[in-house]
């Protein structure tokens, strides 16, 4: 059974770990959840991403979901957003697309341009 | 949608979209009643009655900035719990919030499988960080009951400034609502 002690363990974890690096979010990753989105498979999307950050132990990337935004064709469409930088929205997102943004753009900083539908705001 | 926790999930984005702070998840699985219910409540914006009644149809949407004015989300729910002989309610009150009843037939064919509850819980928790959840999941059978019951504002108490998405948080939600989801036997409903 999960406690909340258990919580209490996490979290001096967690403020050991920033002291040490700081408490920046690096990186924020919008997963598009609105109705159309999920008929298309966001939610094995965003579930794979917090799968990845929990794999990866990436701790300055920060995960929500909004409703849609308009891009009806290409859903599941995903939004990449790093501060002094242009946002990058990724389309027709999968589980397998969305582990090589991970890896390549989360993790490395390089775009994942194959995936891209549309940059800036 | 393929499952109901499907629709779940987009319920849980209009409750979100409608700025409620606190969305409270009742799911009940009843097999001496023969019914699987779903109870949505949020303390959100609310509707007026006419809203209301537009949000049933399929050609209304509250998103003013679209070019193709639909809005599937609601009427696809009530289609298929209607679907299976079940029942679909909204009750709302502007400025209160909104509470959504969705009744299926729990043996009929045409019944929606309910799907992966777990990964439509984890996402929208982990998803809306602002929002507090209250999910409760009670399971009947042979005069027995077993509850389960989760929520988001204990753990955000405990957590302090520690984010949700903090790996370990993650995890710790996520084996919470697997347990919780076979304690009550909702994982192949």
């Amino acid at each position: 059974m999960k406690t909340l002690a258990d919580l209490k363990k996490i979290r001096e974890k967690a403020q050991e770990e920033m002291k040490l690096r700081g408490s920046n979010v690096r990186i924020k990753i919008v997963v598009g959840m609105g109705t159309s989105g999920i008929a298309m498979g966001a939610r094995e999307v965003m579930k794979t991403f917090l799968e990845e950050i929990s794999q990866r132990n990436l701790t300055d990337v920060l995960v929500t979901q909004t409703g849609e935004k308009g891009l009806s064709s290409m859903e599941p469409v995903v939004d990449v957003i790093e501060e002094g930088k242009e946002k990058i929205t990724y389309g027709n997102m999968t589980p397998e697309k969305v582990k090589k943004v991970v890896v390549e753009h989360i993790v490395n900083g390089r775009i994942v341009s194959d995936y891209v539908v549309s940059t800036g705001s | 949608m393929q499952d109901i926790s499907l629709h779940l999930l987009d319920i849980i984005e209009n409750s979100v979209r409608a700025g409620a702070k606190c969305i409270r998840i009742r799911i009940i699985n009843d097999a001496q009643e023969n019914v699987l219910r779903f109870i949505i409540e949020d303390d959100g914006c609310g509707m007026d009655s006419e809203t209301l009644a537009m949000a049933q149809d399929p050609f209304y949407t509250s998103k003013e900035d679209r070019i193709k004015k639909v809005g599937l989300g609601i009427p696809l729910f009530k289609q298929n719990a209607e679907l299976c002989n079940g029942n679909f309610s909204i009750t709302s009150e502007p400025c209160l919030g909104t509470v959504l009843k969705a009744d299926f037939e729990k043996d009929n064919i045409d019944r929606l499988p309910l799907g992966n509850l777990k990964d439509t819980l984890l996402g929208a928790i982990i998803g809306h960080q602002d929002v507090d959840f209250y999910v409760n999941l009670i399971s009947r059978d042979k005069g027995k009951e077993q509850s389960f019951h989760f929520d988001t504002e204990a753990i955000k108490v405990e957590l302090g400034d520690i984010p949700l998405t903090y790996p370990d948080v993650i995890e710790y939600i996520e084996q919470s609502l697997i347990e919780g989801i076979q304690n009550t036997n909702m994982e192949d409903v």
